[in-house]
């Protein structure tokens, strides 16, 4: 039994870090309809970001988030003009290739900046084990859960109450539609990178903090598709959900049954879950007309 | 303008090409690849095997997402599955190359079908998911079958003889490879002109729609998985034979990226796309290594230590500025050059 409270305990956390990054994925397919494969490297290139602000500055985890957070939404913008904007109205599979030609492009600059060998990434936080009920952990792993947790509310209150989340949701249900209805859509393409950054900065951080900051960081993004198909790719509260399980599954399958299963378990899950719901759980089915 | 040009039988419609210049010009290309082992150095016929090796697998992932419209990003795992078929038939089991090598392919193929079956349901995005998750179950996999696979150790191929010319010198894989890679392509050009090929462009511009014209969407789909990856599997197990050496460590997710990134440069749907692109990627980190070390580092060493990187922002680089500025590829730039001078002096 205690067993398996560390095994869950440990997964929740792995799999905070999956749903935030899962959630990055699910904002930018909502409003544009593109899965983004670079968000891994989103996540790499704003970790050694911030990784640089902890060496230059010695900020502790929350001034740091305050620097890094408008860092990665800069960041994420330039990347959209640059990179998304000029291929509007191309069809998806070419924006998709440019993502993933994107995705080789920042990780190999980030590698030869800041160089192949890992990192200690030290945010400030104690060492000291804090027990909730049988599990222990780190701080650094309840700040993961809290910020998934914080996340998660602000996301829903944002696509719920304020007019630019709903205008997202818009642009999401009918793009012509909405620019028909006066909403800036590439405004709010824009707006989806930014935030998309931002929550990639989140999860970068404190992956790099709870393990170590290393050249192999963006397998991440890889490593979260599972959690963002269990949702369903346009479903972002589905993706946090998901990552928490495919985080447990990952682990309880390292734990029960056999080493090394905790790299594919959640690629098996998401083989066998889109055989059943070809849209992911919680993902919209897209009705086809010729 | 070419005038008095039309077609009396069906044969003839269909026909892969109609001009002598082609074939006279294709002879001339076939006799300068039989001549070059004569011609250039040690190297250079490393390079030419390389490039042969990738255009195998560039036509395999073509007939996928070029000709099909089913985007794989699983292309590494396929290349596994044929490279170690291939070393396990020669090593552990003592089969012949002439056999062992068809058996890859048809092993990765019959794989194939795992994948193939889910992605009658799944349409673009989710299907490219999917097969890069097969491509890191495969090596997972790869890694647990110790006793099949030898697990982390690899594979070390050891002689390998055909009709009594040994495989590990350059000149007789060369030739051995040359052979192969133009009976795949002769057969992946024969392939484009009959019912199967059509019935895949008619898939990829509308699945729907096909099916509604009386294609049987669930066979041709897993006739491409099935052909896609008989090539794919192939130029894993002709790669194993240039290597060597079979570990895991090289079919990394960078591999999948340069297989797109081929068929991407070379212009998506056509074989000689796929074989302009392989030449032109495989050629392109060469290129920079020279320039690097021309203009920054005499000695280079910048770019072996990132030498991965640096390919991985060339495929990068190649393929944003090719989807942005020439989607259709260098074939694509090939037949705006031809039309501009059939059509001289004209705009059009």
């Amino acid at each position: 039994m205690e067993y398996f409270a560390l095994l869950l305990g440990s997964g929740l956390v792995i799999g905070a870090t999956y749903g935030l990054v899962g959630m990055g994925f699910a904002i930018i397919y909502k409003a544009t309809g593109v899965v983004n494969f670079a968000q891994g490297e989103l996540l790499m290139l704003t970790a050694y970001i911030a990784f640089s602000l902890t060496q230059g500055l010695s900020l502790s985890f929350f001034p740091l988030l305050l620097v890094t957070l408008p860092i990665a939404m800069v960041l994420g913008v330039l990347l959209e003009r640059i990179f998304i904007r000029p291929m509007l109205g191309e069809p998806a599979f070419s924006i998709v290739m440019v993502t993933v030609g994107l995705s080789v492009i920042l990780r190999g600059l980030t590698i030869m900046i800041w160089g192949p060998d890992p990192h200690e990434f030290p945010i400030g936080l104690s060492s000291a084990v804090v027990h909730l009920g049988p599990v222990p952990f780190y701080p650094v792993q309840l700040y993961a859960l809290g910020s998934l947790a914080v996340a998660t509310g602000g996301a829903w209150a944002f696509f719920r109450f304020t007019r630019l989340g709903i205008a997202m949701r818009a642009v999401a249900a009918n793009e012509a539609a909405a620019l028909l209805m006066g909403i800036r859509v590439d405004r709010i393409h824009m707006l989806a990178w930014s935030f998309s950054a931002a929550i990639a900065a989140l999860a970068g951080v404190l992956f790099a903090a709870m393990f170590k900051l290393g050249p192999t960081i963006w397998f991440e993004g890889l490593r979260s598709f599972p959690a963002v198909i269990l949702g369903g790719l346009d479903s972002v509260l589905g993706a946090a959900l998901g990552g928490l399980v495919v985080g447990v599954v990952e682990n309880m399958a390292q734990g029960y049954l056999g080493q090394g299963l905790r790299e594919i378990a959640g690629f098996v899950v998401i083989v066998l879950i889109l055989m059943v719901r070809p849209y992911g759980l919680f993902g919209d089915r897209q009705i086809e007309r010729v | 303008m070419r005038t008095g040009h039309f077609k009396d039988s069906y044969a003839a419609l269909v026909a892969l090409s109609d001009s002598r210049v082609v074939w006279a010009w294709t002879g001339v290309l076939g006799l300068a690849l039989l001549a070059l082992p004569l011609l250039v150095g040690a190297y250079s016929l490393t390079l030419a095997i390389t490039i042969l090796v990738a255009i195998v697998g560039a036509i395999g992932l073509n007939l996928l997402t070029g000709t099909t419209g089913l985007i794989s990003l699983g292309q590494s795992g396929f290349l596994a599955i044929g490279a170690y078929t291939n070393g396990i038939l020669l090593t552990d089991h003592d089969w012949p190359i002439w056999a062992a090598l068809p058996m890859s392919g048809l092993v990765a193929a019959a794989i194939s079908l795992l994948v193939g079956v889910p992605s009658l349901r799944l349409k673009g995005l989710y299907l490219a998911i999917t097969t890069l998750a097969f491509s890191f179950i495969v090596n997972y996999l790869i890694l647990f079958f110790e006793s099949v696979t030898h697990g982390s150790n690899g594979i070390f191929l050891g002689d390998v003889t055909i009709l009594g010319f040994d495989l590990s010198a350059d000149r007789p894989l060369y030739y051995f490879v040359l052979a192969v890679t133009g009976l795949l392509a002769l057969g992946a050009l024969n392939l484009g002109r009959t019912r199967i090929g059509r019935a895949w462009l008619a898939i990829r511009d509308h699945d729907i729609a096909a099916r509604a014209m009386g294609i049987d969407l669930v066979r041709y789909k897993l006739l491409a998985f099935f052909m896609s990856s008989f090539f794919i599997g192939i130029a894993g197990a002709l790669m194993s034979l240039q290597i060597r050496f079979i570990n895991i460590d090289i079919f990394g997710f960078l591999l999948s990226i340069e297989a797109l990134a081929i068929i991407i440069l070379g212009g998506l749907g056509s074989v000689a796309g796929a074989i302009l692109g392989a030449v032109f990627l495989t050629l392109l980190p060469e290129a920079i290594r020279i320039l690097l070390s021309l203009v920054v580092d005499p000695n280079a060493s910048t770019y072996s230590k990132y030498i991965y990187e640096i390919r991985g922002i060339t495929y990068g680089v190649v393929m944003v500025l090719f989807l942005r500025f020439k989607p259709d590829g260098l074939i694509g730039l090939w037949r705006d050059a031809k039309k501009f001078f059939a059509n001289w002096p004209l705009a059009y």
